[in-house]
């Protein structure tokens, strides 16, 4: 299934998470830049979702999750760990669009600031556009537990299966969503994941430092955060 | 019947066919796999298909080829030429069993790549694609492009089958509720662009119900003469059981209503059965069709993908992206300096401009690459048509390829030469032409002489199949200072070529004034008696108050500016003026001198650099100029504040906002230095030339431009390739511009590779260029794997190597 959702806010601390405040709060200029930017990222972004719910079945001799009715294999000891337990897997993929793409081309001309503001502003609202999409999937599956939604590149789940995994989707038609050669999601602002549904509470798949594939090299960790 | 495409659309109707996907899906087809292997694996399955579909009355059955491209049949174990012929074979099997006047149609969609600039797939790769099925295809009976979104990939399309077949070209895109495709394709749009490059018939398929799909077809109709065709969805999908919620005959009474709206083909998409189609034909055979109007009048327009500007009043035109007479500008050109290009965009379209046009003829400039290369460049980022400014017809025809929609061609005139090189590219690219008003013995001094031109050139174009309402007539201004007697020549020619030929006319205003004082003056008032003459197109600065006002104007009191809304609109806040002040000596302004040795700190351009504020750091460095040497600025204010941005960004005290905000406050200023140095033909001294560049595969490129700004502040010559960027393409310009420094940006553990290959490339040729790289997924460690010289963890870190290495 597919639609739109409307984003009326955008989460403004995550922004400044996104820009490398840490901990500490933006001044008065920046939050004027942020408000300015806000708007326009409100006025451009379409969001968008879909989304598919299959079974599957681990092997875990191949180290795979094979998605039943499709001819998807989900790779990798991560993704495995991520859907254990769980009766059902969602596929799923947002994107804000492709204006976005062009508002952040249009700010670099303009104004190199409004540019960086805009680009944070726009991962967190996809971020919050797929909050969206979970909280639609957990009213159509009100049964069901869900686990954080694992995105596909994360941990040892190799980014090389976006395309299949788009091609299950048929994202390109339903939500206008590609890829390119490099594995790359385009328009940009946009993911892709993997939630497991499961009848019993979840447990043992907190998401954490040790499992991301920015292990060593996040910005956000060495300053003492963590998402 | 006949087994001829064009001579079935005279006929009433066209029955087309039903889905493919949902039906092989019903047969067992897996998600995700590729269908088009089925023409050659399950050849029987196939033809089933195509025969229940003909049963049901189709006339035409579209080939299992929807995604047979290289791209999409990578690693299938097939080739395009194979899949596509086996599946016109099975196709054709099926009308020979059932119907033998059936028609097969070569399906082709979307590639699944987006192209540049959003994607990184080019204009040539995308026709490249297609060439290679329509070949392979060549015993189809028509081509039908379908689910389309993006209108530059369609036009890629387009011209791939009528380039390389003969066979009839069928358009169908795909629109959302708010009638626009993902990409943001407007109807009118599709429709004057594909009218436009001659396809045969045009539509829309898939993504909504017959109901839904209703205001898009009426609009639709509004903006082509061709025929109409209709491909819905079996209405909307059902959320959780995934199927459609308008059953056969529903879907057949639906149908029947849209029938007004002069469709030519029906058919159905995604969810519809032999069922549906068997409904449809009922319908048809039952009740006819609606019958059509095609003398229907199509208001003069031009486009771009997303934005479409009718040509039924005044409407201006920028002249401002122009080398002719402006220093800047034509050091911008020989500098390539595209930002300079798209600021000048930006800013005419901010004061109320409708159309660019576009001229960067100069020589020492290869005008057919900047020119493909501006276009490009300015449709990434600008909505408003555009109109393509050269007099030579290698120039004009790459531009049209790639422009993305129905541009103005400026221009031909009445010479034979002329309107045989020029006119023949303009009916086969779909645009509107300027004709000016002269021809070889020069402009004729009576309107008399220049209005027979334009008859001339009016009936060339029209025997080529132009239509009238895309012939804009230039009758052309002459200075009034030199021929003062034919200044109302011309507008008399402007009258008589609009009201009695009834072409739209262009005009050129700026040249009325040349050699006068008061020129703006001259300008408006000369502006606004063109306007009241019949001048449609002025093109101006619209950057000049008076020249956009005087429109502004013009069509409130001439009626055309209803309820003055878009007067209001641009007006509302102006501030009130209490009465009309005398001329009075401005009083003297205070103007900030170089710092004193240990004041620095407290000088208002350092405090501007340092709180970011834009506008008057730009405003304090044009008045500094009028009494201290640029370097002085440079060297005691505007460094030792960046210095003081960077070391505060380093200690965590400010952040990367912040530090932004202050590197484009020092742009400002740099760039008023720089406009004062090339006024007073000063040469600028340059701290050495950096190349920089996203790595091939990678669109993110946001962390790239920031780099670049820091280093343009720092005064190094950075010569930014963009993104997506090929190996060879960064060896090349190291070489080009004998650059010592090259810093790579990736985002992505999958573009890691491309930035490892680059680097071996420039080893390789053995090039004195030191290497930095930076990027989120980069580590110091992978950076010495790589070979890197450099790792920057940030934008401050790259402007301390480029210090390092070119001091």
């Amino acid at each position: 299934m597919n639609t739109e959702l409307t984003l009326s806010t955008i989460n403004k601390e995550e922004v400044a998470r996104y820009l490398g405040y840490g901990q500490n709060i933006p001044d008065e200029r920046v939050q004027e830049l942020f408000e300015e930017c806000e708007k326009q990222v409100l006025d451009c972004a379409r969001a968008r979702y879909t989304y598919k719910v299959f079974d599957f079945e681990i092997d875990d001799k191949a180290r795979l999750v094979r998605i039943l009715g499709t001819n998807l294999e989900l790779t990798g000891n991560s993704i495995c760990r991520h859907l254990r337990g769980c009766e059902k897997v969602v596929l799923m993929a947002v994107t804000i669009s492709e204006g976005i793409d062009k508002l952040i081309r249009i700010a670099r001309i303009r104004d190199m600031a409004e540019a960086v503001v805009i680009d944070s502003m726009s991962s967190a609202a996809v971020e919050q556009a797929c909050d969206r999409a979970e909280q639609v999937i957990r009213s159509e599956y009100p049964d069901y537990y869900q686990t954080f939604r694992f995105g596909i590149g994360y941990g040892d789940l190799p980014i090389h299966l976006q395309a299949d995994f788009l091609n299950v989707l048929n994202a390109s038609k339903t939500i206008g969503l590609g890829v390119s050669k490099s594995c790359m999601l385009i328009p940009t602002k946009s993911v892709t994941a993997v939630i497991g549904l499961s009848k019993t509470p979840i447990t043992g798949q907190a998401k954490g430092c040790q499992t991301c594939n920015m292990q060593g090299r996040c910005q956000f960790r060495k300053s003492g955060g963590h998402c | 019947m006949a087994k001829d495409f064009r001579t079935r659309l005279q006929e009433d109707y066209v029955i087309l066919d039903g889905a493919m996907g949902t039906m092989l899906q019903a047969a067992g087809m897996k998600m995700g796999e590729i269908p088009e292997v089925l023409s050659i694996t399950r050849p029987e399955l196939l033809v089933s298909i195509h025969e229940q579909y003909l049963q049901a009355g189709a006339d035409v059955v579209y080939a299992n080829t929807f995604g047979a491209n290289r791209y999409k049949l990578e690693g299938s174990g097939y080739t395009v030429t194979e899949l596509v012929k086996a599946a016109i074979c099975n196709a054709k099997q099926a009308c020979e069993n059932v119907n033998p006047d059936g028609l097969v149609a070569l399906d082709i969609g979307s590639i699944g790549q987006l192209l540049a600039p959003t994607g990184v797939l080019s204009f040539d790769e995308a026709y490249d694609i297609f060439k290679e099925i329509i070949v392979a295809g060549s015993e189809a009976d028509v081509i039908v492009f379908e689910t389309m979104t993006d209108l530059l990939e369609v036009k890629a399309a387009v011209l791939a089958a009528k380039e390389n077949s003969d066979l009839p070209v069928v358009c169908t895109m795909t629109f959302e509720m708010n009638q626009r495709t993902f990409t943001g394709c407007s109807i009118p749009s599709m429709a004057l662009t594909l009218s436009g490059l001659g396809v045969d018939a045009l539509g829309v398929n898939c993504s909504l119900g017959p109901k839904e799909l209703e205001p898009v077809i009426a609009e639709l109709s509004k903006w082509t003469r061709l025929p109409i065709v209709v491909k819905p969805n079996a209405g909307l999908p059902d959320p959780k059981t995934n199927t459609y919620n308008v059953t056969a005959p529903e879907f057949a009474a639906l149908m029947k209503e849209l029938r007004q709206y002069d469709i030519k083909c029906f058919g159905g998409c995604c969810g519809t059965t032999p069922e549906f189609i068997k409904e449809l034909s009922d319908m048809l055979h039952a009740e006819g069709n609606a019958g059509f109007h095609k003398e229907k009048e199509i208001p003069s327009a031009v486009c771009s993908a997303t934005n479409t500007v009718t040509i039924t009043e005044p409407r201006i035109i920028g002249e401002r992206i122009n080398p002719t007479g402006k220093k800047l500008f034509k050091e911008a050109l020989l500098n390539k300096d595209m930002d300079y290009i798209l600021n000048q965009a930006l800013e005419q379209i901010h004061a109320g401009a409708d159309i660019l046009d576009v001229n960067v003829g100069l020589p020492g400039v290869d005008e057919r690459a900047m020119m493909v290369d501006t276009i490009q460049a300015l449709q990434a980022i600008v909505d408003v048509p555009l109109q393509i400014d050269s007099t030579i017809p290698e120039v004009l025809e790459a531009a049209l390829r790639v422009y993305n929609g129905k541009p103005i061609v400026n221009s031909c005139n009445g010479e034979e030469e002329s309107l045989n090189n020029v006119l023949p590219l303009v009916k086969k690219y779909g645009a509107a032409v300027v004709g000016l008003a002269l021809d070889k013995d020069g402009i004729p001094p009576k309107a008399e002489d220049r209005v027979e031109i334009a008859k001339k050139i009016m009936n060339r174009a029209m025997a080529l199949g132009i239509p009238k309402e895309d012939i804009y007539i230039d009758c052309l201004t002459l200075t009034a200072s030199a021929e003062q007697e034919g200044v109302m020549e011309t507008l008399k020619a402007v009258y008589t070529v609009k009201h009695e030929l009834g072409l739209k006319t262009v005009l050129g205003v700026s040249n009325i004034s040349f050699g006068l004082p008061n020129r703006r003056l001259v300008n408006h008032i000369f502006l606004t008696m063109a306007l009241t003459n019949g001048l449609d197109l002025p093109i101006i600065n619209p950057n000049i108050e008076e020249m956009t006002g005087a429109v502004r104007a013009y069509k409130l009191l001439a009626n055309i500016d209803k309820n003055s809304v878009d007067f209001i609109k641009a007006y509302a806040n102006m501030p009130k003026v209490a009465k009309i002040a005398p001329a009075a000596p401005v009083a003297e302004a205070v103007i900030p001198t170089a710092p004193e040795q240990g004041e620095t700190n407290s000088n208002p351009l350092y405090q501007a650099v340092i709180n970011g504020m834009k506008n008057e750091g730009a405003e304090l460095t044009k008045q500094m100029l009028e009494t201290t040497d640029s370097m002085e600025i440079v060297n005691e204010i505007l460094i030792p504040a960046l210095d003081q941005i960077g070391a505060d960004f380093e200690k965590g005290t400010i952040f990367l906002p912040q530090l932004i905000m202050s590197a484009g406050v020092a742009q400002a200023a740099f760039e008023e230095i720089r406009k004062a140095m090339v006024l007073n033909n000063t040469k600028q001294e340059s701290k050495g030339k950096i190349v920089i560049a996203t790595v091939k595969g990678d669109v993110h490129d946001i962390g790239k431009n920031i780099v670049k700004v820091l280093l343009q502040n720092y005064g190094y010559d950075v010569i930014d390739l963009g993104k997506d960027v090929e190996y060879q393409a960064v060896v090349d310009a190291i070489i080009e511009n004998d650059a010592k420094l090259v810093g790579l940006s990736a985002l992505m553990t999958t573009t890691l590779v491309s930035m490892k290959e680059t680097i071996e490339l420039i080893h390789e040729k053995q090039l004195d260029c030191k290497i930095m790289v930076g990027g989120a997924v980069l580590t110091p460690e992978y950076a010495k794997e790589i070979h890197a010289d450099f790792y920057a963890k940030d934008a401050k870190e790259s402007v301390d190597i480029a210090k390092r290495v070119l001091g």
